[in-house]
């Protein structure tokens, strides 16, 4: 990354709580993202100059908004930051124009009249100028948060969980839609959300909150593969993390002991982690690429199938287009999860034809790829 | 109705309509800045704009003569430099009505302007607006029904105000006699009809603007 676009390190101590974060950011959505109480909003309002930190410094565009060291603070006010806030906080008592020309005040009635009208014209507002926010419904009431925004043309976008006050289906549909409005911009915005699925279609780069405290910066796709850290994959809500011991760790490999099974991972040159054996070791498995293995085809081949474990179908949920499976592994001793070992999503159609609402007991494998190590 | 009485009735609306206009000025500032504000004094401030409120009216109107009457820490130096004394004045009525119905509108509006979310005015000042121009554009109208009920309030405890009034402005007929000193003169000289009137005018009134002030209320909630 040459020069990141933003550049963000901030402390601030409240009473009981104090965040110490430090992350960076290129084009696109910068997403930050962790579980409530993490100090994502409060990052936001540092950003915007409504709260201000006790130390650090924030860059936008080459642009400095803030320098503790420097003396630098721009207000609120003259920070051109356009922020959506989880309330909305639509102005009750203004129209739908009103709100959206708010910022607005000091251009000529002309010029706010066009771009007034540019925004409504952009977000599908029409013929909802007049109305106030309490005579739309929540999908427009968040369009006209965002275009309220937008309208000043903002140098930054801040977005504080802009969808939770929506439904689960118009918050498809307007996740999507917000994706589009985003990338067409093209300015520095940050969202923040405890969703992950949220996270990752919004945002290019992936903040990970926890604690007040930055955990795992980086590429939405890094972040889904290889989460930094068990903590990072416990926030992110990853299936079937589980607990193991080492058994023998080369650069390109690492044996593990989980469950009377010997497993085989992929390890990467890159990151050089290399633990001793007999040390603890976290891991993930992702429930989609766990595959069973079918009886009517024979043997399982040790050259197609490797990592091959025995269990029982101990509890199975339909989620519509998938089942999940809960599996149990045939060996003695506690599960890794409460009663079952492992989660296995498999689709509709395979749980159809395989019987599986009948036939409890399975073998299946997991390739050496798909067992994703967390160094400690 | 005698021409005593309706001397008292207008002097009483006068009075009340003026006091009203005063707490407005002094009372929706000081609301917003003892709802939005921290600052040194805060505390004493509250407390004396409500001490009123609880002590008795003769009291403040006591204070009121130690700090306005002609020898008085404000009174004399007026005395002094113009050679007129508020004391015993119909301006003295609406200055003893002003302080008494005073924190029934700051208490009022002050709770109306600390319910406003203040996501709102975060909102105005990421959008350029100062911390006076979002009070005025956002915060007073969002609290604008809570605000009017104290007005409301502020204006009926000035229509009935007696006991301060009576220690700074006196009794003078025509001149600082107001509505219910005037029953309270009817009373003591037998005139039973004219205190009757007088009483069911006040009644009539003080229910009326309490209607007023329980609907803007209840719709400021």
């Amino acid at each position: 990354m040459s020069t990141p676009r933003l550049d963000v390190a901030v402390v601030k101590h409240l009473p009981g709580f104090t965040i110490d974060v430090h992350w960076t950011a290129g084009d696109g959505v910068a997403v930050l993202f962790g579980p409530s109480g993490a100090g994502k909003s409060l990052t936001l309002a540092c950003l915007s100059g409504l709260v201000r930190p006790d130390a650090g410094r924030i860059v936008v565009d080459g642009q400095v908004l803030f320098d503790a060291s420097a003396g630098i603070d721009v207000p609120p006010q003259r920070r051109r930051v356009g922020y959506v806030f989880q309330s909305l906080a639509l102005f009750p008592h203004l129209s739908v124009a009103e709100n959206i020309g708010f910022g607005l005040r000091d251009r000529s009635r002309h010029e706010r009249g066009n771009k007034v009208a540019e925004v409504v014209e952009r977000l599908g507002l029409g013929g909802l100028e007049a109305r106030r926010p309490s005579e739309i419904s929540g999908g427009q009431r968040q369009r006209v948060a965002l275009g309220r925004a937008l309208a000043i043309d903002p140098a930054l976008l801040l977005l504080d969980e802009p969808l939770s006050a929506l439904d689960l289906p118009l918050r498809r549909a307007l996740r999507d839609e917000l994706r589009e409005t985003l990338a067409a911009l093209r300015m520095a915005a940050v969202v923040v959300t405890h969703d992950f699925t949220e996270a990752y279609r919004l945002g290019d780069r992936i903040v990970v909150y926890e604690n007040g405290r930055v955990v795992q910066a980086a590429p939405r796709s890094e972040l889904l593969w290889q989460p930094a850290s068990e903590s990072v994959a416990r926030i992110m809500s990853i299936p079937n993390l589980l607990r193991g011991t080492v058994v023998k760790a080369t650069p390109n490999r690492i044996q593990l002991r989980w469950r009377g099974q010997t497993l085989e991972a992929v390890n990467s040159p890159a990151r050089a982690y290399l633990p001793d054996a007999e040390a603890p070791l976290a891991f993930f498995v992702r429930p989609e690429y766990v595959r069973l293995i079918r009886k009517d085809r024979g043997l399982a081949d040790p050259g197609h199938h490797m990592n091959v474990m025995r269990g029982t179908v101990v509890d199975d949920a339909d989620f519509g287009t998938t089942w999940t499976l809960r599996i149990r592994l045939d060996e003695p001793g506690p599960p890794a999860q409460g009663a079952w070992d492992l989660e296995v999503e498999v689709p509709h159609l395979v749980y159809e034809i395989l019987d599986i609402g009948h036939d409890r007991e399975w073998e299946f494998s997991i390739h050496r790829g798909s067992i994703h190590v967390l160094p400690g | 109705m005698s021409a005593e009485s309706l001397d008292a009735l207008w002097l009483s609306l006068r009075v009340a309509v003026l006091a009203t206009a005063l707490d407005a000025m002094v009372g929706i500032p000081l609301a917003y800045l003892l709802a939005r504000r921290n600052f040194r004094g805060k505390t004493l401030v509250d407390l004396l704009v409500t001490l009123p409120l609880v002590l008795p009216p003769t009291v403040t109107g006591f204070y009121l003569i130690v700090l306005l009457g002609r020898r008085g820490w404000l009174g004399a130096p007026l005395y002094a430099a113009t050679g007129f004394t508020i004391a015993f004045t119909w301006t003295a009525a609406v200055i003893a009505a002003t302080v008494m119905a005073l924190p029934l509108l700051v208490r009022t509006a002050r709770a109306a302007i600390e319910s406003v979310d203040r996501d709102f005015e975060r909102a105005a000042h990421t959008l350029g607006r100062s911390e006076w121009r979002t009070a005025w554009e956002v915060t007073l109208p969002l609290a604008r029904n809570g605000i009017v009920a104290g007005l409301v309030l502020a204006f009926a405890r000035a229509l009935g105000e007696f006991g301060a009034t009576l220690m700074l402005a006196g009794n003078i007929p025509g001149r600082t006699t107001t509505v219910p000193l005037a029953i309270y003169t009817a009373v003591q000289t037998g005139e039973s009809g004219q205190a009757l009137g007088l009483v069911a005018l006040l009644t009539l009134l003080s229910c009326g603007v309490l209607l007023i002030a329980g609907r803007l209320g209840a719709r400021a909630s």
